[in-house]
């Protein structure tokens, strides 16, 4: 299982296969690639599929699909191949020299290490009773025994987890379990998984946290529906890592609350002139169908702002809007106490009228300044006693009233950013100002509330590719599923303990982490220490996220993961999980940053990196402490180098004074929230060759796509005639060599020769979206001689070439072995 | 001997006294102050159109050219009465002659009225500011009545709406999009710079505008706010009839939440940073008191009570001070701006008057108290204010200037009426100050036709000497004012009285009863409102003890003796009644209602304040005439039917007999005409009198033994009470009329002591 998971994403758009059948090969490449470009879009690739590890054998939801490329795959098959057959008989420890084996991107494709339980540990055959990674990963798949081994190793112990992935077509749904009937232990509170041991004739069952042993709840045994004894043996709970239940009142402080959207529209002169106002509001106009209200009971709102606010009244019975300002914003206050928050489904009609009328209405605005605080405040006040999702379209750096950023430090934001989390709001920042903005403040706000920071620098909705751009992911994030009202913790076996806590959310009490509205696909990170001695063969981890569906139903998702515990160093290398770690770091780095100076958030990752490499030469190398000819490590984290340089290079955290705080800010706000099957290529951007791929590429296969291989990421690779794809979730370059061919220039462009193109960001129709997640990226298309900023632009995502002071991969890899040799 | 009532006629003057005494001590002597009651806009079909500029002497004087000037013909002079400048006639009367003289210096135009050239660079404008805090039908009604103002509103003027309730929304009326007001908190006190930047008035923090475009006025400004009635009639009725009730919830044990004192206030901010200085009226609608915010009069809990005369007294008013010092706040900008607050209160209990009152009171506008919005009361009082000359123009003239001259021997005291000082110190400013003094000059932010002034003077004699024999002082009233058809007038009344010496008989044969009555009235009633009333009674009998000690004909310590003149006879049965008058005697009245009756006498004509003050009386009975009939409860028989008009109130009484008849339906059977018509009678009587009236008085038709009879009684001189047999023997007519239950003093007792007092006989 690649670091994708099994996630079950879908690979194809129907549509776009109904277009495919006339494209010419470049055509059919260019959708073939743009599949993949979609990190976490892609299904496996490289492991052996005959080699399935049984606990991801699980119909639909792993999506196991043989190799479709090339013959690396037998080889690494073969390699790995021994592995998955061992059963319980330990990591196997292959040691790399870095310096002789150079980066190869399709090993980011490989899954972890497997997880090999002693036997009898689950009381389930099913190989979906453990955790798939894409839901729940740890940088080590053995846990050592003691902290004093884990220290040995210098690996971090975290969990990665997403436990609100997002499912597609063809993926199995999540269990749920709606008898009601949550068996948990009495004395740890853990749920009742495949973990657990019955005992006493099944009348009991053991803790597998505790130990604890605890009664069988009487109904576990009974077929609600059938009304007579059912299996216990089939229970979901029983079978499966990822499961919900349906949670009775008692895991209700309220009855579960409709879903609420509140719209915050900057409408400032600055707003309107970007053509933002106008793009958002026919955006939600189109999207009214797409929001969740399964149930009838949604209810929305819009509050327009600039240096005032607009509320808009709609009253049953009438579908004409009514507008009341308010510009007492030092003293914010709602104007009415009806009609301002209005069920979607009753008050659609005026709704629409309201979206069609919004542009017109501040069409001549004049106005510069933005109240963003006291619009806060504002949809905070409507929609505290509720909570829901407050979306912000701002387009400039807010000036007036409460949280006006025209004074530094301003501590608004965070203190709002608690209240909103006490009251279940969660806000959504989309980001617009082509000058600073302050992203770094207001992405507090989605930070403390697990809302997401979207960036559009510079908007002009003149430019077709921009308006796409943000309609599409405001079009997805407005579609999407949300959790509400939710509480997430997350649970270990004895001797283990949630440290530290990562990601878009509120630590309420310790360990309880607050998540008023948790979207699909954010993810996060969870330092784990071992404070005292293990002695049980495996453990396990179980995340719990009480929630309101936004259909109304509280329930609660339980994600378990059993682990096998190790007291040996040489399995705790061989467990560790390169892409779980490397998304650790990307946290930390963050968090370093902010508490401290970039730079040392810098230093911290690359000591991390260091140390990791030390431990492994003293105690996995004959050659122990001193120098040493070559640069070791175990093939399971051979990328992990490569990554850290990823990490070092990205804007979020490179050594740079030309990066504009804003943008660094939305990069950190990225680093901190993607899940890994996102998070890697924003580190470790895809780059493709498109001018020679093998011939099956861009056809469709068995199992889709079939896709080119992925290159280095350097720029010894780009050929004069050659036509590239890099690209990272965010950004798309299109690199044309400067004597490409007319016939692909043609082909690809619709233009007669490359002299006739221009460089720049662009929308190339034969270019579809089909992507997981809510980012569309932009696109530029870059010429080998074209404009020096954007070709370096492209360039710098060529990570492993060096930049100015940024070091090439060579040169970092003799750093690290300088540094590991000195010790 | 001057008929009052012709002089009135031509010039709106009544004064108290047509001879002047000569002497500042003998002016003293006099009791009654000479002073004026003097209608600026008395209606005068006669008037010629004088669209000139007028000629005014030079400054500081300015008096106006009048026919009391001397001219000097051939020199093209004119000497000035007031200052007795000469000043040259302005190049274009060098025609004048003996035979061709302007219409300014005739004899006949004492009173005069100029066009001037420079209209008003503003029309008038009229901002509603409605309560939602009403039950459906109130609302409804409210909302009824001002979409018909509309139409009798002149297209060109400009109109606005505010509504307020929990918070004060100010309705952009000409928005296209959708309906769209401002809405502002109701329990703050926003400052003006505030109200002007949140009503997005001023343009600060705007992008320039893109080259070659300009700045939308239409998008800010305050005419978003304010527009002729002619272009959005349509949508400011559509803004009406979509009125709702204030939205938010109230508890059974509150009050509505009603920021009356924050809508004021934004009202005030609108028109004061947009149009200062121009025609304008805040026309307020209240359909209960101020729960919330500055001004606020009664907290929203209903188990506090809404403040009595009783608790002012005793300073236990919770938020009486406070409100009052908002709304004088309030009334000094809204009067300096030259705007008007009109109060119409549409609610059975207080609405805050007594707090409020500061607003109209020094703006002149109105204010109506009515029960409802749906009572007639409310809608003909409140479409009554828009009725219209014979050119179809408003009667009301807004942003007044009212400006008295007087000869040197001749101070100004002061004025007392609905105004404001305009702050001119000239020299004909006096030392005494009776009330609105230190000045010569008033804004009186509207008026009407019947807007009526009383001004005060004192005679200064330097050192103490007389003036000389024959000597004449004069008086000039100047009144600038915007017409409602944008033009601004100046109406100018010159009018010249005798001196005499002490002890002349002219002096006391010059006296008005019926103005002395008013004037001394408005000066009681102004004391009232600052001194307890026992001081203002004690005041009032002592005055009018020393004016029949003066001038009455007795024997010392004789008080059979005694003789009042015809011009003094009935001055003491005015003073009677006007100590019993609801305007001295809160007892029985709440607050609001006090204010409101002490503004309405403070507006009115001579008549109309005589009515006010003794109401009048009708008695109507088979074979006789209609009479006026004493008011008196001997005047109370079983076979009459009374009419009384006291002016508020218009109530048809009918004796036992009658009702009984009436109720035996004898007025619908043949052979009873008589009958019919006698019921008919006082009711045709009654609808005359309510013809031109304003506000429209309380109609009420009673029975004798009934309920409502208690307002008549409550008027009648109680010659016969459930007292007089044996405290006072059997009075006049005892037996005949009906036995008032009341500690009240009648008129014989009061006029019994006031002879011995005046004789200085010993009283018992
Ligand atoms: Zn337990
Ligand atoms: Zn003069």
């Amino acid at each position: 299982q690649a670091y994708y998971g099994g996630g079950g994403e879908a690979i194809l758009d129907p549509g776009y296969l109904a277009g495919q059948a006339d494209s010419t090969w470049g055509s059919a490449a260019l959708y073939a690639w743009q599949t993949h470009a979609a990190p976490g879009v892609a299904q496996p690739q490289y492991y052996a599929p005959t080699t399935e590890p049984e606990y991801i054998n699980q119909p639909g939801y792993g999506q196991q699909q043989p190799a479709t490329y090339g013959q690396p795959v037998d080889n690494l098959a073969n390699q790995f191949g021994g592995m998955g057959i061992a059963g319980q008989k330990g990591f196997q420890l292959y040691t790399t020299n870095l310096l002789t084996s150079p980066p190869d991107p399709r090993d980011l494709q490989i899954p972890p290490p497997e997880i090999r339980l002693p036997p009898n540990s689950c009381i389930s055959p099913s190989p979906t009773a453990n955790s798939d990674p894409s839901y729940q990963r740890c940088t080590l798949n053995a846990i050592p025994t003691a902290s004093s081994l884990l220290g040995k190793a210098k690996i971090p112990l975290a969990l990665i987890l997403t436990p609100y992935r997002s499912l597609k077509e063809g993926d199995e749904p999540v269990p749920v379990i709606t008898d009601t009937v949550i068996a948990r232990c009495r004395r740890c509170r853990t749920y009742i998984n495949p973990y657990v041991q019955f005992i006493d004739g099944g009348n009991r069952w053991r803790c597998c946290m505790c130990n604890m042993t605890n009664e069988v709840p009487q109904l576990f045994d009974w077929d609600q529906v059938r009304n007579q004894p059912g299996d216990r043996w089939a229970r979901a709970e029983l079978n499966h890592s990822v499961v919900e239940f349906v949670a009775p009142t008692e895991y209700m402080v309220r009855p579960p609350q409709p879903a609420v959207y509140i719209f915050l529209i900057d409408v400032s002169n600055t707003a309107v002139q970007s053509g933002m106002v106008a793009t958002a509001t026919r955006t939600i106009k189109e999207n009214l169908d797409r929001i969740p209200d399964e149930d009838g009971r949604t209810k929305v709102a819009i509050i327009c702002f600039d240096t005032s606010l607009y509320f808009f009244s709609l009253p049953q019975g009438t579908t004409e809007a009514s507008m009341l300002v308010v510009s007492d914003i030092d003293d914010v206050f709602l104007p009415k106490p009806n009609d301002l928050l209005v069920n979607l489904a009753e008050a659609r009609e005026s709704m629409e009228n309201l979206l069609d009328k919004i542009g017109n209405m501040f069409q001549e605005n004049s106005i510069i300044g933005s109240a963003l605080g006291p619009a806060l405040q504002a949809g905070f006040k409507l929609m505290s006693p509720i909570g829901g999702k407050i979306m912000v379209l701002s387009s400039s750096l807010p000036s007036a009233g409460a949280g006006g950023l025209l004074q530094a430090a301003v501590p608004f934001y965070k203190t709002f950013a608690i209240e909103c989390s006490r009251a279940q709001v969660s806000v959504d920042m989309f980001l617009f100002s082509s000058a600073y903005q302050d992203v770094a403040t207001l992405a507090c706000l989605p930070h403390y509330t697990s809302g997401q920071t979207y960036y559009y620098p510079a908007f002009n909705a003149g430019r077709a590719e921009d308006a796409i751009k943000f309609a599409h992911e405001f079009g997805e994030v407005l579609a999407m599923p949300i959790m509400l009202e939710a509480v997430m913790r997350v649970r270990a076996s004895r001797g283990l303990r949630m440290s530290s806590f990562h990601g878009n959310f509120f630590v309420r009490s310790t360990d309880l982490l607050a998540m008023p509205a948790v979207p699909l696909d954010q993810s996060y990170a969870i330092e784990i220490q071992i404070e005292e001695t293990i002695n049980t063969p495996f453990v396990v981890f179980q995340t719990a996220v009480l929630h309101t569906t936004c259909y109304g139903e509280r329930r609660i998702r339980v994600v378990t993961m059993a682990l096998p515990t190790t007291s040996s160093l040489s399995e705790v290398f061989a467990s560790a999980d390169q892409v779980a770690i490397a998304t650790f770091f990307a946290n930390k780095a963050v968090e370093r940053s902010l508490t401290h100076k970039l730079e040392d958030a810098r230093d911290l990752v690359q000591k991390s990196l260091i140390d990791i490499l030390i431990a492994y030469k003293t105690s996995m190398t004959s050659g122990g402490a001193g120098a040493s000819a070559q640069l070791a490590i175990s093939e399971n984290l051979k990328m992990l180098p490569v990554l850290t340089l990823g990490l070092l290079k990205n804007v979020g955290v490179r050594q740079s004074t030309q990066i504009p705080p804003d943008l660094r800010a939305y990069a950190q706000a990225l680093l901190t929230s993607l899940p890994s099957q996102l998070l890697i290529p924003y580190l470790y951007p895809t780059f493709y060759s498109l001018h020679n791929m093998p011939p099956e590429a861009g056809e469709i296969g068995e199992h889709g796509v079939i896709l080119p291989p992925p290159l280095p990421l350097t720029s010894e690779r780009l050929e004069r005639h050659g036509l590239y794809l890099i690209e990272d979730g965010q950004t798309m370059f299109l690199w044309v060599g400067r004597d490409a061919v007319p016939q692909l220039v043609a082909d690809v462009f619709d233009l007669p020769s490359y002299d006739a193109l221009r460089g720049g960001k662009t929308t190339l129709r034969k270019i579809r979206e089909m992507r997981r997640g809510p980012y569309y990226p932009h696109l530029y298309i870059v010429k080998e001689d074209g404009e020096p900023p954007l070709r370096l632009w492209a360039l710098s995502a060529l990570i492993q070439d060096r930049a100015d002071v940024l070091p090439s991969y060579q040169q970092f890899i003799s750093t690290l072995k300088e540094k590991v040799s000195s010790t | 001997m001057l008929n009052f009532e012709d002089v009135e006629e031509r010039d709106g003057v009544r004064l108290s006294w047509n001879v002047w005494p000569s002497s500042r001590i003998e002016a003293t002597r006099t009791v009654v102050p000479i002073s004026a009651l003097y209608t600026p806009l008395k209606v005068r079909e006669d008037l010629p159109p004088v669209l000139y500029e007028p000629v005014a002497c030079k400054p500081p004087c300015r008096a106006i050219l009048n026919p009391y000037c001397q001219i000097d013909i051939r020199g093209k002079l004119w000497i000035c009465p007031f200052c007795l400048s000469r000043n040259a006639f302005p190049p274009h009367y060098k025609d004048i002659s003996n035979t061709n003289l302007p219409a300014e210096l005739l004899p006949k135009y004492t009173t005069i009225e100029y066009t001037l050239s420079r209209p008003a660079q503003v029309p008038p404008i009229f901002l509603f500011v409605v309560d939602t805090c009403l039950d459906e039908e109130d609302l409804k009604a409210l909302r009824d009545a001002i979409v018909v103002s509309l139409s009798l509103i002149p297209p060109y003027a400009l109109v606005g709406l505010i509504t307020y309730g929990t918070m004060t929304q100010v309705h952009e009326i000409g928005y296209p999009e959708c309906s769209k007001s401002y809405v502002f908190r109701g329990g703050k006190e926003y400052q003006p710079k505030q109200i002007q930047e949140m009503l997005g008035l001023s343009s600060q923090s705007r992008a320039a505008p893109r080259p070659g475009q300009p700045l939308p006025q239409q998008a800010f400004g305050a005419a978003r706010f304010l527009m002729p009635v002619s272009q959005c009639e349509f949508q400011l009725t559509s803004i009406l009839e979509s009125l709702t009730r204030d939205p938010w919830p109230v508890a059974n044990d509150k009050r509505a939440l009603r920021c009356t004192g924050g809508a004021l206030n934004v009202a005030v901010g609108l028109l004061e940073t947009a149009f200062p200085n121009t025609g304008a009226r805040i026309m307020l609608f209240a359909g209960g008191a101020a729960t919330e915010g500055p001004g606020m009069v009664v907290s929203n809990e209903l188990k506090e009570p809404i403040r009595s005369h009783h608790d002012i007294e005793r300073d236990s008013a919770k938020h009486y001070k406070r409100a009052i010092k908002f709304y004088e706040g309030l009334a000094r900008r809204v009067s300096n701006n030259g705007h008007v607050v009109d109060l119409f209160a549409g609610c059975l209990d207080q609405v805050g008057l007594q707090e409020m009152k500061s607003l109209p009171n020094s703006t002149n506008g109105v204010i109506v108290l009515s029960d409802s919005f749906a009572t007639s009361i409310f809608k003909q009082s409140f479409l009554r204010l828009f009725n219209k000359d014979d050119q179809g123009h408003l009667t009301m003239g807004f942003n007044a200037t009212f400006d008295v001259q007087t000869t040197k021997e001749l101070k100004v005291s002061g004025m007392i009426g609905h105004g404001i000082s305009a702050g001119k110190k000239s020299p004909c400013v006096g030392e005494t100050e009776i009330g609105i003094g230190q000045t010569s000059a008033w804004k009186i932010n509207t008026i009407s036709p019947r807007t009526a002034t009383g001004v005060y003077f004192e005679v200064v004699t330097p050192a103490g000497q007389p003036l000389q024999q024959g000597s004449r002082g004069l008086i000039q009233f100047v009144t600038h004012y915007q017409h409602s058809s944008g033009q601004m007038r100046l109406r100018v009344t010159t009018i010249a009285r005798n001196f005499a010496e002490a002890g002349s008989p002219s002096i006391p044969a010059s006296f008005d009863q019926e103005a002395a009555a008013v004037l001394m009235a408005r000066i009681a009633v102004f004391k009232a409102e600052i001194d307890d009333s026992p001081d203002v009674l004690r005041w009032l009998d002592r005055m009018l003890i020393r004016l029949c000690q003066k001038f009455a004909d007795y024997r010392k310590e004789d008080p059979t003796s005694f003789r009042l003149t015809d011009n003094f006879s009935i001055y003491p049965q005015f003073m009677f009644h006007l100590r019993r008058s609801q305007f001295l005697q809160v007892f029985n009245n709440s607050p609001d209602e006090t204010a409101f009756y002490r503004h309405v006498v403070n507006e009115e004509d001579v008549n109309n304040s005589l009515i006010m003050i003794q109401p009048t009386l009708m008695s109507y009975t088979f074979d006789t005439p209609p009479q006026p009939v004493l008011l008196d409860s001997v005047s109370i028989k079983h076979d009459v039917i009374l009419l009384l008009d006291t002016f508020f109130h218009i109530l048809i009484f009918h004796g036992e007999l009658v009702a009984q008849w009436r109720k035996q339906g004898y007025q619908e059977q043949e052979g009873y005409e008589n009958f019919k018509e006698l019921l008919e009678l006082p009711v045709a009587d009654a609808q005359d009198l309510l013809v031109d009236r304003f506000p429209i008085p309380r109609y009420i038709v009673c029975d004798q033994g009934g309920s409502q009879a208690r307002f008549l009684l409550s008027k009648l001189n109680p010659s016969t009470t459930h007292m007089s047999a044996s405290m006072y023997g059997s009075g006049p007519g005892a037996g005949t009329g009906q036995a008032i239950f009341t500690d009240d003093v009648s008129l014989q007792v009061f006029m019994e002591h006031l002879k011995r007092l005046a004789v200085g006989a010993q009283t018992n």
